[in-house]
């Protein structure tokens, strides 16, 4: 029975994971709606930058 | 490999529709990355929502998203496609042509094209003079300049090569003909909606994809390799074993292994690193501790950088 939460976790984790880029996409790109055009640019410098220097 | 260990519970082996159960994953990747286009395109179209009230707040919104969007088109293409292209997803064979067909599309490819430059040149002629997919070689074997090969590959040194290929033999001019037709009546699809939306969320993510997302990959995957030989066997590939990149790009940072055994699965690539890792220690394979997007930014810098990557990852140096 413990198994079952963990294993539930670690699988939605790997689908989470695996789909990180798109979803982060998706969050940038509708974002704009609540927070605006420049603060989605500021959010996708930083996340290209970021990837750059540490993936 | 046992494959009921690492794919989890005996479930999944009635499976049906995939070829193997890991591969929902990819769909849901192609999936949302779909979504995204979609958002950016009805976005575009209410500027006012987004808060685009200017040129500027519209350069803003477009270099946001086409930045993104080619991002994650290069990594749906250069990456999850390409699983597909080795190992197609579903047990249908009409629905793997026709699911690669709208897959490749959305980083600018006719899924055929992509399979023959991928499975038929890369992997066939890996390393050598013919394997056009790759930088071109200096006098010494290093490859040229990383910027040339971004700017100068995709797509006019691909075009020509294409042609040259495509159009030798009748068999494959005829299905290449019918593939083109087809992408090029999918791809169109925003420019008849909105031709400059097309432009700047539909062109420029397929250019940044396949020139800064693919062709940084590509340059990082072989950069300072040499073609398989009896004296160097595990020097054709680089090892990327960062976890966060790896889980993140369906594992494609076990590139040497992946060259090695093709058919494999991608997601059993951590099992089979792991097997392999002595042999690999002992046959002098170079591995990094990152991934491919920070070897391409010290590739594409000055030799304090390029030592940087030619650096071993702790853990994979032999003592012999």
């Amino acid at each position: 029975m413990s198994r079952l939460p963990g294993t539930f976790l670690s699988r939605a984790g790997l689908a989470f994971g695996r789909s990180f880029w798109p979803l982060l996409a998706i969050v940038v790109i509708a974002g704009a709606i609540l927070w605006g055009p420049w603060v989605s640019l500021a959010i996708t410098v930083l996340a290209v930058t970021a990837a750059l220097r540490l993936l | 490999m046992n494959r009921q260990q690492s794919d989890g519970p005996a479930v999944f082996s009635s499976w049906r529709i995939f070829s193997h159960p890991q591969d929902r994953h990819c769909v849901a990747f192609h999936v949302a990355c779909l979504a995204a286009y979609c958002c950016a395109f009805w976005m575009y179209q209410h500027p006012k929502l987004v808060g685009v009230t200017g040129p500027w707040s519209r350069i803003a919104f477009v270099a946001a998203s086409a930045t993104m969007l080619g991002w994650i088109s290069g990594i749906n293409v250069g990456v999850n496609f390409h699983n597909h292209s080795h190992r197609p997803i579903f047990t249908s064979q009409f629905a793997n042509r026709w699911f690669g067909r709208i897959w490749a599309f959305s980083a600018g490819w006719p899924s055929f094209f992509w399979e023959y430059c991928h499975v038929t040149i890369h992997h066939a002629r890996l390393l050598a003079v013919d394997d056009w997919t790759l930088p071109r070689q200096n006098a010494d074997g290093s490859f040229e300049d990383f910027r040339r090969y971004l700017f100068m590959h995709w797509p006019w040194r691909l075009m020509k090569h294409l042609w040259l290929d495509l159009t030798a033999r009748r068999n494959l001019r005829r299905r290449s003909l019918r593939e083109l037709v087809i992408f090029l009546a999918l791809w169109s699809i925003p420019f008849w909606i909105d031709w400059k939306m097309a432009v700047w969320l539909w062109a420029l993510p397929h250019w940044i994809a396949n020139v800064w997302v693919m062709g940084s990959g590509m340059y990082a995957q072989h950069a300072g390799c040499v073609s398989k030989s009896d004296a160097r066997p595990l020097s054709h590939s680089n090892v990327f074993v960062s976890k966060f990149f790896n889980l993140t790009m369906f594992n494609i940072g076990f590139h040497l292994e992946h060259h090695e055994h093709p058919r494999v699965h991608w997601s059993l690539l951590p099992e089979l690193h792991e097997r392999l890792k002595q042999e690999l220690i002992d046959g002098g394979a170079h591995v990094v501790p990152y991934g491919n997007h920070r070897a391409a930014w010290l590739l594409a810098g000055n030799d304090a950088r390029k030592k940087q990557f030619a650096e071993q990852a702790v853990g994979y140096t032999s003592n012999r």
